[in-house]
């Protein structure tokens, strides 16, 4: 206990606490309904200029030769820029810069940047790109991760098509299979996906005489926008402000997509010397920025009679598309494609594993990062098979999950000890009450009956698991917090509110260290220039790591304040608590003081305000040659099981009901923790049932929402979730992440269920009508 | 092409303008009234995000011509308040955690008023019909059924 409170909490351990684990409505939420709250579009810049992007129509061509004189002398136009403009680096990327701004000598995809515009006004940026002229010789293109890891495919990057190969290697698989009575083998394909934030992308880019370039934008990444842009203008780091904007959702998107309009701004202003917006359309974004990556998993188990797990073998062919974003391995274990390595086998302990994942180049959109970074994708692929598996077995997948999932103590594919904080089979027995999985789920009927019918229910489920980090070293959050005379609070840090509550949930951390009530913090909006480093708003990190960050520099300010109401109460500090705005003797209540007062004294005195806190998550390890090591320091687990009602006529799926639990250590906000999971199950939804880019030879055929669909109201169902506050002794108050969690079983619920009514399986997502049509027919999609 | 006059009102108060032909309700509002609580997503009514109220019904003010609005009354979401106090929809918003990002909230509280100024005690299915031209990539949905749910005369007033 006393170890759980020098890492974990707060002072007020031990007794109930006053703000956290308290379902508050967020601290925005009175500026949001009144439609108060300002995007930056909705922010007026006198005398701004409008920067546009000419595309590539090819997804592989040499830039021959480019004429922009007819687009410069086109009246209201101020500049048109070529890559021999660009001041510095010409190349931005979230891993590695391999994007250019402005491409050069060819481009690689439908949508790749070849010039830039700016000018008085938005229509006068658009009619100037119809005035450039590009000569290109068109390339042979390769759109498939297995075709263009073919020798003499053609090379998209001069490196080549294989960005990186991923391994993980645990026991004999060879002699696991060897001990196995059943062996199920099956490939499962995932399309790219759009992000679908409401809020379009935007950045507004400000120069100064100083030479400091400041950037607006609804970042995810503050700090990895502001690392791309010094180097893209060729001045040091500390010459670039990050400021962000309230985004209108990001889901992952925007920590890429912010880089790429805030670098082409940022040079437009740099050239002009002019303050520069840069808005793409839905149709832009949809053709041109970081989507899902699409994969195609090949998964081998083998299993005892008794539904024993012995051996896994997984293979992935992650598709990257054109540029590398977030795809590649950030030492040891960050960027997707090593996540999904890692997470391939599942929450699941299997003595003998050996995954191997490749992640290639291709002429095609790329992926990046988006809720759930890879692990939706190896989850879909597990959890189908686990449960096909279960029906070989004649075992109920529940049953069988419960059987070999992970417990506190389980080693993981990596070799990974899960030592606390392991609440899996906890969250199948809460979803399995929720829903009755007892007593409705049914055995697989016969498939031959099925087109006879007109509906049908079934029954399905899945489990998962996510981690709380980002797999490298470079995973510490910095916060400053300060306290001032009248008691109320200042907290400076790096990290984004972008609609999931992350703000409110570490205001209501601060007001529970420091004992004042919630709406005496103010959470500073993100600013690189005020706010110390924090990395990225990504990885169900965030409320976690800067919890802890929050906590450290929360004590700093304790100490001196608690001395401060010492001496008013004439108490001695180790007798005081700080609760509700008020300082009192824990043995005689009665004798207290207002926060306040404390707080001008402590100010009075000279005494410390200011607190620094730096937390660094336990260090991140896996070997590159075995996939051996423990690469996130702790997982959220989750269950979720769902009821589907298919129209057997015509393939159509209703979900009715999805039961859900959650392990995500303490819920610091309860309702605002549900909202993640009411949202990640839509996200999942539409991922199981509807979602994908369409792609022909390199060209998006369905760009923008009327095209591309994503759940509508009509769509859900009613969702119950269970909480499992399995505390996280790395965690503030014990919690965990939770924001990635949500959508990452819910395509496989689906599907199981989907399998359970028609009594065929499904391989690939989306599980459309069309899918289910000829999966009852027998026949492939 | 000539400016024609057109004359409506927005949340109460009468307004005329001189506009281009081809212009839309939702940059009307945006950029010439202020009244940026109006979003634009999508610009081809997919999204909603740009809903408001005109004559009592919801419609997407990026597919309404501006001379469409003529004669008209339109509520934004800047006019809901009434005296300095937030209309119930709003309230209920903000207990049952309906907001998340906030970016299509403006027109899911609308979607919720319009809907109960017709029908005082609606379904939870009406309810999802009401909303279902308002695209939510946050919530799911959920809390902002409840909250009109809570909002509405069938519904529980708020105890959450």
């Amino acid at each position: 206990m006393s170890e759980e409170r020098k890492k974990g909490a707060g002072t007020t351990t031990g007794e109930a606490f006053a703000v956290v684990g308290k379902s508050k409505p967020r601290l925005d939420a009175l500026d949001k309904v009144t439609g108060k709250l300002k995007y930056l579009g909705d922010v007026e810049y006198a005398g701004i200029l409008h920067g546009a992007v000419l595309r590539s129509p090819y997804p592989h061509a040499l830039i021959k030769k480019i004429d922009v004189s007819r687009a410069r002398a086109l009246p209201g136009v101020i500049t048109v820029m070529t890559a021999d403009d660009i001041p510095g680096r010409n190349g931005f990327g979230a891993i590695t810069p391999d994007q250019p701004v402005i491409c050069k000598d060819k481009v690689r995809f439908v949508g790749d940047g070849v010039a830039l515009v700016a000018a008085v006004d938005e229509k006068t940026a658009i009619k100037a790109l119809g005035l450039i002229n590009v000569d290109y010789e068109q390339l042979p293109a390769v759109f498939s991760p297995i075709e263009a890891l073919r020798s003499g495919a053609p090379k998209v990057h001069e490196s080549g098509n294989l960005i990186t190969t991923s391994r993980i290697e645990k026991g004999d698989v060879e002699q696991g299979f060897a001990t196995a009575d059943v062996i199920l083998e099956r490939t499962y394909e995932v399309p790219f996906l759009e992000h679908v934030y409401l809020e379009p992308d935007v950045t507004v880019a400000v120069p100064s005489a100083d030479g400091t370039m400041t950037v607006y934008g609804p970042m995810q990444a503050l700090f990895t926008t502001r690392r791309n842009v010094a180097p893209v203008l060729g001045i040091p780091v500390n010459r670039v402000r990050c400021v962000g904007t309230t985004p209108g959702g990001g889901f992952g998107g925007k920590e890429d997509s912010a880089v790429d309009t805030a670098v082409r701004a940022a040079v437009l202003s740099w050239k002009t010397g002019k303050p520069v917006r840069l808005e793409y359309s839905r149709e832009e974004i949809m053709l041109s920025t970081c989507k899902r990556h699409p994969m195609i998993l090949t998964c081998k188990i083998g299993a005892k009679k008794d539904g024993t797990f012995v051996a896994f073998v997984g293979t992935v062919y992650n598709e990257q598309g054109a540029y590398a974003s977030l795809g590649p391995v950030l030492p040891p274990a960050g960027g997707v494609h090593a996540h999904a390595v890692v997470m391939l086998a599942g929450p699941y302990e299997i003595p003998n594993v050996k995954v191997e994942g490749y992640l290639v180049y291709t002429n095609h959109p790329y992926g990046g990062a988006m809720r759930g970074f890879g692990a939706p994708q190896a989850n879909f692929a597990h959890e189908s098979l686990v449960d096909e598996l279960a029906d070989l077995l004649e075992m109920d997948p529940c049953e069988l999950r419960m059987k070999n999932s992970f417990t506190l103590g389980s080693h993981t594919a990596t070799g990974q000890v899960l030592d606390q904080s392991v609440g899996l089979r906890e969250t199948m027995e809460e979803a399995g009450k929720a829903f009755g999985w007892d007593e409705k789920r049914k055995p697989i009927p016969d498939r031959k009956k099925a087109v006879e019918e007109e509906k049908r229910t079934g029954h399905g489920m899945a489990i998962g698991w996510y981690r709380t980090s980002i797999g490298t070293a470079a995973d510490g959050v910095g916060a400053n917090v300060h306290l001032l005379e009248d008691g109320s609070v200042i907290v400076y840090q790096g990290l984004v509110e972008m609609g999931q509550g992350m703000h409110t949930g570490i205001a209501q951390i601060a007001a529970e260290a420091l004992g004042v009530a919630l709406e005496d913090v103010r959470v500073v909006t993100p600013d690189t220039d005020s706010a110390p480093e924090s990395g990225p708003t990504v990885g169900s990190r965030c409320l976690t790591l800067m919890g802890n960050a929050i906590l450290i520099a929360a004590q700093q300010i304790k100490e001196p304040l608690m001395q401060s109401a010492s001496e008013l109460l004439e108490t001695p500090v180790e007798r005081l608590v700080a609760r509700d705005r008020y300082i009192f003797d824990r043995d005689n209540p009665a004798k207290r003081l207002e926060l306040k007062e404390a707080a001008r004294r402590t100010m009075a005195m000279g005494r410390r305000m200011v607190g620094q806190g730096w937390y660094t998550p336990p260090k991140a390890t896996l070997d590159p040659k075995t996939g051996q090591g423990s690469p996130y320091f702790v997982y959220s687990y989750a269950t979720q099981m769902a009821e589907v009602e298919v129209d057997m006529r015509t393939g159509e799926v209703a979900v009715k009901k999805i039961a859900s639990a959650f392990d995500i250590g303490k819920a610091i906000n309860p309702m605002l923790l549900e909202g993640q999971i009411d949202g990640g199950i839509g996200m999942g939804l539409g991922y199981a049932l509807m979602e994908k880019v369409i792609l022909d030879e390199g060209v998006t055929q369905n760009l923008g929402l009327k095209d591309y669909l994503i759940p509508t109201s009509l769509d859900m169902p009613e969702i119950t979730a269970a909480i499992i506050e399995k505390h996280n002794i790395h965690g503030p108050y014990g919690a965990k992440g939770i924001g990635e969690m949500p959508n990452i079983p819910t395509p496989a619920a689906l599907n199981n269920a989907v399998a359970n009514a028609i009594g065929s399986r499904i391989y690939e997502v989306p599980i459309d009508s069309e899918a289910v049509w000829k999966a009852i027919r027998g026949q492939k999609k | 092409m000539a400016k024609e006059t057109v004359e409506f009102t927005v949340n109460g108060k009468g307004v005329s303008l001189e506009v281009e032909p081809g212009e839309m309700l939702v940059d009307v509002l945006r950029e010439r009234l202020g009244l940026t609580g109006t979003k634009a997503g999508c610009r081809e009514g997919e999204c909603g995000v740009c809903s408001v109220i005109m004559n009592g019904a919801l419609v997407a003010a990026c597919l309404m011509p501006i001379k469409k609005a003529q004669g008209t009354a339109i509520l934004t979401i800047e006019g809901l308040e009434a005296n300095g106090e937030l209309d119930s929809v709003q309230k209920r918003f903000i207990e049952h955690g309906a907001v998340q990002c906030g970016f299509c909230t403006p027109a899911m509280v609308l979607a919720g008023k319009a809907l109960l100024d017709k029908n005082p005690r609606p379904t939870r299915e009406e309810i999802q019909l009401a909303i279902s031209g308002i695209l939510c990539r946050c919530t799911g949905y959920q809390k902002i059924i409840k909250a009109i749910d809570a909002a509405s005369q069938s519904g529980t007033r708020g105890e959450a």
